[in-house]
């Protein structure tokens, strides 16, 4: 059996010896990230949007590369997954977009912060991570409005009969096909009792319509409103 | 007790009592609000309770420790420390910095990086305090009788923690250095240097309660703390498979993370034998108690369940899921709660002259704690599990997948119940001990 001093070297050597493999590989890391995490595009403004994301604590409900609180969704992949207008109006009006459901802290950022955080956020999406986030491997048709990418061309979801602007917005309340958000009823059918014309009004404003309506003004383009509409009137059930 | 400065202790141990008790409110904020009440939103957001919950279990550890090393520096030193005045100025200090931290983050006044919120300009003040209580210690052995092992790895544990703080203070623009720097820290700290002060601690505890040899106890702890740097520096992997660091982490990570639980089976095993090897009857049973329930729970909360999800295959899925609550909770429950409530369940009777350690409220509160904590794992695990499942592997939507979970948090906060009954029983307990007027050279 060891000796007490035959134990105290062996903490001692072996904790020497491992500290200093852990300060090479340490050396060798730091002359490996900007390669791998694009350093190139890290921009001034990504730079300011990533001290503003800590200034505002986005780790203490949402993770970022995994890491942070697991009480909002994961943002490394959210700009690819929602897009830039709908990044931009959540962070304007972070209580707009989910009616009724958790809260994000309302920040008022200004415009310029704004753009920061968006572009902050689209540089994080674009760092090699050895594979996180991964793809959900239980379904084939999975939805890009989990926490993977939208890289899968033969889904439903990224079929060509979809606009961008419903792949990235819609599905966040709304399913089709049972993909997507369950804050919104699903719009399977939502062709068969709404014509082209009250679906275009909608979509300019639910609140002229229905007062009350839990849905927000979205941040649409004229043209985004009637490819949506175009596209909704034809949805008439039995889309799977 | 030998020595009346121990009796400084008494009041690090009374903010923990305290700083643990606020941080179980905040917990119950943070689990309610998982369920769907979030009536506090306004007052106390989500980000606000979860730094505020994570940042009070760090000062009520940190207090811990540092009440630990007041007591026992003296009585492994043979003498007193150096400068009681000092003392009370640091623990003062300690709570200032501490109480502003807290409160500033309910105005938005932190660092948004997980764990170490607390914002710079008190970093600082944390870094000129610590190196006081080191400066304290340090003397204390320095100008000691005898140098002896247990307070040589106590001083070496409470040292290099101080150092490690640093790294997280190192500026930069770069999310995946930010990241990098920030598991220097607290990786480094909770599975490698506060090991030492764990591993310290529980060696002076099982001599004092096992009458065991000093020599083997030691020589023991040494092969322990040997094996814990010896997995854990390098496992510190674990953290850079996906943060945008090189593919070799997930080779060096998975394979010394999964050397990481020997460590804690090694302590489990040695501090069950040198309990069965002292045939000491011991005149303090709960804090043995206490002290076995460290080792064993340490194993499985930091040992098994951080090994359940550390290889990358799996960690690939579970990374930032609640999985990672599920095993952050009972390794510092097992790990480093246990252990300081055994240290001051050990201590009271002495610091104070009463003898209530055995009394059956601190025995219901062992008991009801740790079911209730291993209730609350079980909870996460399975709001974990089905969080990985729908949401990870089946690509359900995030709000989706949580209202799917909810269900599991209300498992969660009837634990968290059970829990806080034994917490308030051993407070309750605590405060019956009353104030530090124990005699000294008392027999232990």
């Amino acid at each position: 059996m060891l000796s007490k001093s035959q134990a105290k070297a062996f903490f001692v050597v072996g904790t020497t010896a491992f500290s200093l493999i852990f300060i090479g590989l340490t050396i060798d890391t730091f002359q490996r990230i900007p390669e791998q995490t694009n350093q190139k595009e890290m921009t001034l403004d990504v730079v300011r949007g990533k001290h503003l994301f800590d200034k505002s604590n986005c780790m203490g409900c949402h993770t970022i590369l995994g890491e942070g609180a697991y009480y909002a969704p994961e943002l490394t992949k959210v700009f690819e997954r929602r897009g830039e207008v709908f990044i931009k109006e959540i962070l304007k009006a972070p209580q707009s977009m989910y009616p009724g459901q958790r809260k994000m802290t309302k920040y008022n950022f200004n415009e310029q912060e704004i753009n920061d955080l968006t572009a902050f956020l689209r540089w994080i999406g674009t760092l090699d991570l050895n594979g996180f986030p991964p793809e959900p491997d239980l379904v084939k048709s999975a939805s890009p409005t989990a926490i993977g990418s939208t890289t899968m061309e033969d889904t439903i979801v990224n079929s060509k009969n979809r606009p961008t602007v419903f792949n990235q917005m819609c599905v966040a309340c709304h399913s089709l096909g049972g993909q997507g958000g369950q804050v919104g009823p699903a719009l399977d059918s939502i062709g068969s009792t709404r014509d082209i014309i009250y679906l275009t009004k909608w979509l300019k404003d639910p609140m002229q319509i229905k007062s009350n309506s839990a849905m927000p003004k979205l941040p649409l383009s004229e043209e985004d409103i009637i490819e949506l509409a175009a596209f909704l009137s034809k949805l008439k059930g039995g889309e799977k | 007790m030998k020595y009346s400065s121990q009796r400084v202790a008494y009041w690090f141990f009374a903010v923990c009592m305290l700083l643990f008790s606020l941080q179980l409110v905040y917990g119950f904020i943070l689990g309610f609000a998982h369920m769907g009440y979030d009536g506090l939103h306004e007052l106390i957001p989500f980000n606000v309770a979860r730094s505020t919950h994570t940042n009070l279990l760090v000062m009520w550890l940190l207090s811990g420790f540092m009440g630990a090393a007041y007591y026992i520096v003296p009585e492994e030193a043979d003498r007193e420390i150096i400068s009681v005045r000092w003392a009370y100025i640091q623990l003062i200090a300690f709570v200032v910095v501490g109480v502003t931290a807290i409160i500033g983050f309910h105005f938005q006044w932190w660092e948004g990086r997980k764990f170490l919120e607390i914002p710079r300009p008190l970093d600082y003040l944390v870094v000129v305090d610590v190196l006081l209580f080191i400066g304290l210690i340090g003397g204390t052995i320095w100008k000691g009788k005898r140098y002896t092992t247990t307070s040589i790895v106590l001083f070496f544990g409470l040292l290099t923690a101080a150092l490690l703080y640093l790294p997280g203070m190192i500026e930069t623009d770069h999310q995946t250095h930010d990241s990098y720097w920030r598991w220097w820290v607290v990786h480094l700290w909770v599975e490698g240097v506060w090991e030492l002060i764990m591993g310290a601690i529980m060696s002076f505890l099982l001599i004092k309660l096992t009458g065991v040899d000093r020599e083997i106890i030691e020589k023991w702890l040494y092969i322990i703390v040997g094996f814990t740097f010896l997995s854990g520096i390098l496992g510190t992997g674990h953290h850079y498979y996906y943060i945008g660091t090189p593919k070799y982490w997930l080779m060096i990570g998975g394979i010394f993370s999964a050397l990481e639980p020997i460590a804690f089976f090694g302590m489990a095993i040695y501090a069950i034998a040198m309990a069965k090897k002292g045939g000491k009857n011991p005149t303090n049973k709960t804090a043995l108690l206490w002290t076995l329930g460290t080792a064993i729970m340490s194993f499985v909360g930091a040992g098994l369940l951080g090994f359940a999800h550390t290889l990358p295959q799996v960690n690939m899925y579970t990374h930032g899921t609640l999985v990672t609550a599920m095993h952050g909770h009972l390794a510092f429950w097992g790990a480093y709660a246990c252990l300081i409530l055994a240290i001051i369940t050990y201590s009271m009777p002495l610091l104070t002259g009463r003898k209530l350690q055995d009394s059956s409220i601190n025995i219901f509160a062992f008991w009801t704690s740790n079911i209730g904590m291993v209730s609350m794992t079980v909870a996460f695990g399975i709001a974990g599990i089905a969080q990985v499942y729908l949401e990870r592997k089946m690509g359900l939507d995030f709000l989706h997948v949580q209202k799917e979970i909810e269900i599991h948090f209300f498992g969660l906060v009837l634990a968290a119940s059970l829990f806080t009954m034994g917490i308030v029983a051993f407070v309750y307990n605590f405060v019956r001990f009353g104030s530090p007027v124990g005699r000294l050279n008392e027999v232990e």
